[in-house]
C-alpha cells in the first residue's frame, strides 16, 4: 500500500472509530450544540452591543463583523473537533507514556497523534459558523464573485493550518516543561482575539497579533477575502504564512521529538 | 460495654428502570417507565463487640460496600437500624465521623503532590489531635507501618503498597474507634498485602480498635479476621469463626495445570475432580492434606508446563457452603451495572 | 480536644482552616507555572474589551466614558475578576464521578470549607500579583491610576470580598446540583456567559441598553463585578449609591448562602438515598 492510501485508510479508521465511541453519548450533541449555539448569540450580542456606540469598528459594518464571527465559529469548531482532543492531548501523554505506544507504531506519530482522537460532535459548530458567515453575508449585500470565493477557501484554508502551528508549537512545549498541564488555555486567551478585525484594535495591539502572535492571520484574513476587502498582495502572503506555518509544525515537531526520544522520555 | 457496631435488620433497595435493549424498548421505557426493585442489602443483622476483626466476605456486587457506606453514613438504609460507636451513622453528625475512619482500596485520600506529611498535618487539625498524641501516635504509627522516609516523598511518586500505609498512618493518627476498609489489600504485591494484614492485626490489639474490612481474598480472612460474615445478593449468609467455615465447606485446594503435552480428560480424572477442562488448561480439587502429594504426582506422571496451587475463590466456597449456583453471580453483576447507571431516588 | 467549650471550639476550627490553606497554598506552588498561565488566560479578556472600547472612544467620550475612564475599568475588572474566579462546580462534579466525594463526607468537616480555604489559598497571591502589575503599569501609564484614598481603599476591599463570597456560593452551590444531574457545570457556563453582560465584564453597565441594565440591576450580577470596579476605580460618588450598593451585596450573600444550605442538604438527602 502506498503511503497516500495508507494515510487515507488511517484516517478512516480514526473517523469511524471516533463516531463508534461517541455515538455512546448522544446526550453530548445536544448538549454541545446548544452550547454553541448559546455562546454565537453571546458573541452577536457582544457585537451589537459595540455597534450602539458606532457605526464601524475597524473600519468593518455590523454584519462585515459578523461574517467574522462565523468564520471565528468556524475555526472554533476545527479547535474543538480536530486540534484539543488530537495534539492537545499530548502533554497528558507525555506524562503518562501513552506517547510511547505511538512511537513504536508504523504510522508517523504526528499524523496520529493530531488525528486518533476526534470530538466529532464538534464538527456541526463548523457547519454553524460557516452557515452564519453565508447568511451574514447576505445581509452585508456585497457582490459575490469567483475571486471572493477562492481566496476565501484558500485563506480559510490558511487559518487552519496557522491554528495547527500554534497548537504544535504550544503542546511541544510539554516536551521541556512537563509539569504544565493547561498549555491549551495559552492558546484560548489569545484565540480570543480572533473575535474582532485586527484592524478595531489600537496600534500597539494590532502590531502584536499581526506580527508576534498571527492571530490576525486566523480570522480578518479569510473575513476580509469573503467581504471583498483583501488585496492580491496580501493573499500571496496569506498562502505563503500557511505554507510557513506547515512546514515550522513539522520542524517544530521533530525538534521535540528529538529531545523526548534522546532524553529518555 | 455497648457493642461498637450493630445492625438490626439492615436493608436498601433500589428502584433500578428496566428497558429493553434497542430504539423500540428506549422509547417504550420514555413512555411508560418499568421498574424492578433490587435489594442490594437485604435485612442484614449483626453485631460486632469492641475490638472485634471482623472480615465481610463476598463476590463483587454483593453488597459488601453498601453495607459500609450504610454503617459510615454516607447512605441511609431504606429499612432497618444501625449503631456505630454509640451513634446513628446518617444523623450522628461530626461527633460520629470523629470515632470513625473510613479507607478505600482504590480510592486515595493522601494529597497527591505533597508528601504524606502533608496529610497528617492536615488530618491532625481536621480531627483535632493534641500535640502531645499527634506525636505519640505519629511515631508508633510510622514504626509499625515501616514507613520510614516514605512521608517525605510526594504520594505520586510512592508505589501503591506504599501509598497504602500512608493512607493507614493518616486515618489512624485521630484514634478512631472502629475502622472500616473496603478491599484494602486490592492490587498489592504480596509483601504489601502482608505488612498491612500485620500492622491491622497489630494495632488492633494494641488500641482495642474495631476493626471491619471487605474483601473478596480469602487470604485477607485467615490473616486478620477470626470472624467471618458472607453477605451474597444482599442477605447474610454466614457470620461465625472462620474455623466453622471451613469445616462446612469441603477443604480443598485447587491445582491449576498447563500441560505441554495433550492428555485426556479421563486421565486427570484420576486425580480428583476436574473443575475446569480447557487445554492446555486445567483445574484439579483435591483434599487440602492431600495437596501436596497429588501436586508430586502430577509434576512426576504427565509433562507440565506449569502448576500452581490456590485456595478456591470466593465465590467457590460461597457455592460450595451454600449450594448458589454461578449464574447468580452473573445477575448480580447485572444488578450492579444497572444500579450504576440509572438509579432513581429508592423509597426511604 | 476541648470539644466542650465554644473557645475550643473556635480554636479548632480556626486550626482546622489554617492546615487547609496551608495544604491548598503548598499544592499551589507545585503548580505554579500552570497558575501563570491562568492569569495570562485571566487578564487576556480584559485587554481584549478594552482594546475595542479604546477604538470606539478614539473619537470621543461613549456614553461619558473616556478612553481613560474605559482603561481604568478594564483593569479593574481584571482585579476583581481574579478575586472572584469559581472553579468548584468542576471539582464537585469530578469528586462526585469518581467517588471522591466519599471520603470528604465521612470527615468531620463539611467538604465546603476545604474550598472555601483553597479558594483563599489562590486568590490571594493571585490578586496581589495582578494588582502589583497595575502599579507598575500605573508608573508608566498615567491613564490607568485611580485614586488613592485609605477609606476608599478599604471599602474597595470590603466590596471586593463580598463580590468574591457571592460568586463562591453561587458557583459552589449551583455546582452542588451535581448530585442529581451531569449538567451542573453547563448552568454554571450559562450563568457565566449571561454574566458576561450583565456583570459588566464586556462593558460597563451603563452602556447597555436601559432595560438590559435594568434586568440586571434585579438579580446578582452587578454586585459581583461591576460595583466592586465602580468602588474601586473611584466613581461612585454619593453615599446613597454606596449604600444601595453594600446593601444588595449583603442581600444577595444571604441568599446564596440560604440556596446553598438548601441545596447542601437536599442533595445529602439524594446522595444518601441513591449512593454515588
Amino acid at each position: 500500500m502506498t503511503s497516500i492510501r495508507r494515510t487515507a485508510t488511517v484516517l478512516r479508521a480514526f473517523w469511524q472509530l471516533n463516531w463508534l465511541e461517541e455515538l455512546q453519548y448522544r446526550g453530548n450533541f445536544i448538549a454541545s450544540l446548544l452550547g454553541t449555539v448559546f455562546w454565537l448569540l453571546m458573541a452577536i450580542l457582544t457585537a451589537a452591543l459595540y455597534f450602539r456606540h458606532t457605526s464601524r469598528l475597524g473600519g468593518w459594518e455590523f454584519w462585515d463583523v459578523v461574517v467574522l464571527l462565523g468564520i471565528f465559529n468556524a475555526l472554533a469548531g476545527v479547535v474543538e473537533a480536530v486540534l484539543r482532543p488530537g495534539i492537545g492531548h499530548l502533554p497528558a501523554d507525555v506524562r503518562s507514556g501513552a506517547l510511547d505506544l505511538v512511537l513504536v507504531r508504523p504510522v508517523d506519530a504526528q499524523f496520529y497523534v493530531s488525528f486518533r482522537r476526534l470530538d466529532v460532535w464538534r464538527f456541526a459548530d463548523v457547519v454553524l459558523g460557516l452557515a452564519l458567515a453565508g447568511y451574514a453575508f447576505v445581509q452585508t449585500g456585497r457582490p459575490i464573485g469567483a475571486w471572493e470565493l477562492i481566496t476565501f477557501v484558500v485563506t480559510f484554508a490558511v487559518a487552519i493550518a496557522v491554528v495547527y502551528a500554534i497548537w504544535v508549537a504550544l503542546m511541544s512545549l510539554a516536551f521541556w516543561f512537563v509539569a504544565v498541564e493547561n498549555m491549551a488555555a495559552l492558546f484560548d486567551a489569545l484565540f480570543e482575539a480572533a473575535r474582532n478585525p485586527v484592524s478595531a484594535y489600537p496600534g500597539a495591539l494590532r502590531f502584536l497579533f499581526v506580527y508576534l502572535i498571527p492571530i490576525a492571520w486566523t480570522t480578518t484574513i479569510p473575513a476580509s477575502a469573503l467581504t471583498g476587502r483583501l488585496r492580491p498582495a496580501l493573499a500571496l502572503w496569506a498562502l505563503a504564512v500557511g505554507i510557513a506555518a506547515i512546514g515550522a509544525s513539522r520542524l517544530l515537531w521533530r525538534v521535540a521529538l528529538k529531545r523526548y526520544t534522546s532524553a529518555g522520555g | 460495654m455497648p457493642s461498637a457496631i450493630v445492625t438490626t435488620e439492615l436493608s436498601k433497595t433500589y428502584d433500578v428502570k428496566v428497558r429493553d435493549p434497542g430504539i423500540k424498548g428506549a422509547l417504550a421505557a420514555l413512555a411508560r417507565p418499568r421498574y424492578r426493585q433490587v435489594h442490594a442489602v437485604d435485612s442484614v443483622t449483626f453485631a460486632i463487640e469492641r475490638g472485634e476483626a471482623v472480615a465481610f466476605l463476598g463476590p463483587n456486587g454483593a453488597g459488601k460496600t453498601t453495607t459500609l457506606k450504610m454503617l459510615t453514613g454516607l447512605l441511609f438504609p431504606s429499612s432497618g437500624r444501625a449503631q456505630v460507636a454509640g451513634c446513628d451513622p446518617w444523623t450522628g453528625g461530626n461527633a460520629f465521623r470523629q470515632r470513625i475512619a473510613f479507607v478505600l482500596g482504590n480510592k486515595q485520600q493522601l494529597l497527591w503532590d505533597l508528601p504524606p506529611e502533608e496529610t497528617f498535618r492536615l488530618n491532625r487539625a481536621i480531627y483535632g489531635v493534641s500535640a502531645a498524641d499527634y506525636r505519640e501516635r505519629r511515631a508508633e504509627l510510622v514504626e509499625l507501618l515501616v514507613l520510614g522516609d516514605l512521608v517525605d516523598k510526594p504520594a505520586r511518586q510512592l508505589s501503591l503498597g506504599e501509598r497504602m500505609k500512608c493512607e493507614l498512618a493518616a486515618a489512624l493518627l485521630h484514634q478512631p474507634e472502629v475502622l472500616f476498609l473496603d478491599e484494602p489489600t486490592l492490587g498489592l504485591d504480596l509483601e504489601a498485602q502482608q505488612t498491612i494484614r500485620t500492622f491491622l492485626g497489630e494495632y488492633r490489639q494494641r488500641h482495642d480498635a474495631t476493626v471491619l474490612l471487605t474483601s473478596h481474598y480469602m487470604a485477607d480472612v485467615t490473616a486478620l479476621a477470626s470472624r467471618v460474615l458472607i453477605i451474597n445478593r444482599g442477605r447474610l449468609l454466614f457470620d461465625g469463626e472462620l474455623s466453622e467455615l471451613v469445616a462446612r465447606i469441603a477443604p480443598i485446594k485447587r491445582i491449576e495445570l498447563v500441560l505441554s503435552e495433550p492428555v485426556p480428560r479421563a486421565r486427570l480424572e484420576s486425580y480428583g475432580r476436574v473443575a475446569h477442562f480447557a487445554p492446555p488448561s486445567a483445574t484439579i480439587e483435591v483434599p487440602r492434606e492431600t495437596a501436596t502429594a497429588a501436586s508430586a504426582r502430577l509434576l512426576a506422571d504427565l509433562a507440565v508446563a506449569d502448576l500452581s496451587i490456590q485456595d478456591p475463590p470466593i465465590e467457590e466456597v460461597i457455592r460450595i457452603a451454600f449450594g448458589e449456583g454461578a449464574q447468580d453471580e452473573e445477575d448480580n453483576a447485572t444488578a450492579e451495572m444497572l444500579v450504576r447507571a440509572d438509579v432513581r431516588r429508592a423509597p426511604p | 480536644m476541648s470539644s466542650g467549650t465554644t473557645r475550643g471550639a473556635v480554636a479548632a476550627f480556626r486550626d482546622q482552616y489554617a492546615e487547609l490553606m496551608r495544604s491548598a497554598f503548598l499544592i499551589d506552588l507545585q503548580y505554579r507555572a500552570s497558575i501563570a498561565i491562568w492569569l495570562i488566560w485571566g487578564v487576556t479578556e480584559p485587554i481584549i474589551s478594552l482594546g475595542i472600547w479604546w477604538s470606539i472612544a478614539a473619537a470621543g467620550a461613549v456614553d461619558g466614558f473616556t478612553r481613560e475612564a474605559f482603561a481604568q475599568y478594564f483593569f479593574g475588572v481584571a482585579l476583581v475578576n481574579q478575586a472572584t474566579l469559581s472553579w468548584d462546580a468542576w471539582n464537585i462534579d469530578r469528586w462526585i464521578r469518581e467517588g471522591e466525594m466519599n471520603y470528604r463526607l465521612t470527615r468531620p468537616i463539611a467538604p465546603i470549607h476545604e474550598a472555601i480555604a483553597d479558594n483563599v489559598a489562590y486568590k490571594g497571591p493571585t490578586a496581589t500579583i495582578i494588582l502589583s502589575a497595575w502599579i507598575i503599569a500605573a508608573a508608566f501609564w498615567p491613564a490607568v491610576r485611580i485614586p488613592f484614598e485609605p477609606v476608599h481603599w478599604a471599602l474597595a476591599i470590603v466590596a471586593i470580598v463580598l463580590a468574591a463570597a457571592i460568586r463562591f456560593l453561587n458557583g459552589y452551590a449551583t455546582g452542588l446540583l451535581a448530585f442529581w444531574t451531569t449538567r451542573a457545570t453547563a448552568l454554571v457556563e450559562l450563568q457565566f456567559g449571561i454574566s458576561l453582560f450583565l456583570s459588566g465584564r464586556i462593558a460597563p453597565l451603563s452602556l447597555l441598553p436601559p432595560r438590559v441594565a435594568e434586568v440586571a440591576g434585579y438579580l446578582w450580577f452587578p454586585y459581583v463585578l461591576s460595583f466592586p470596579v465602580q468602588v474601586l476605580t473611584g466613581t461612585i460618588t454619593t453615599t446613597g449609591q454606596y449604600v444601595r450598593g453594600f446593601a444588595g451585596q449583603v442581600i444577595w450573600l444571604a441568599i446564596w448562602l440560604m440556596l446553598y444550605l438548601l441545596v447542601w442538604s437536599r442533595g445529602r438527602r439524594h446522595y444518601g438515598a441513591v449512593g454515588g
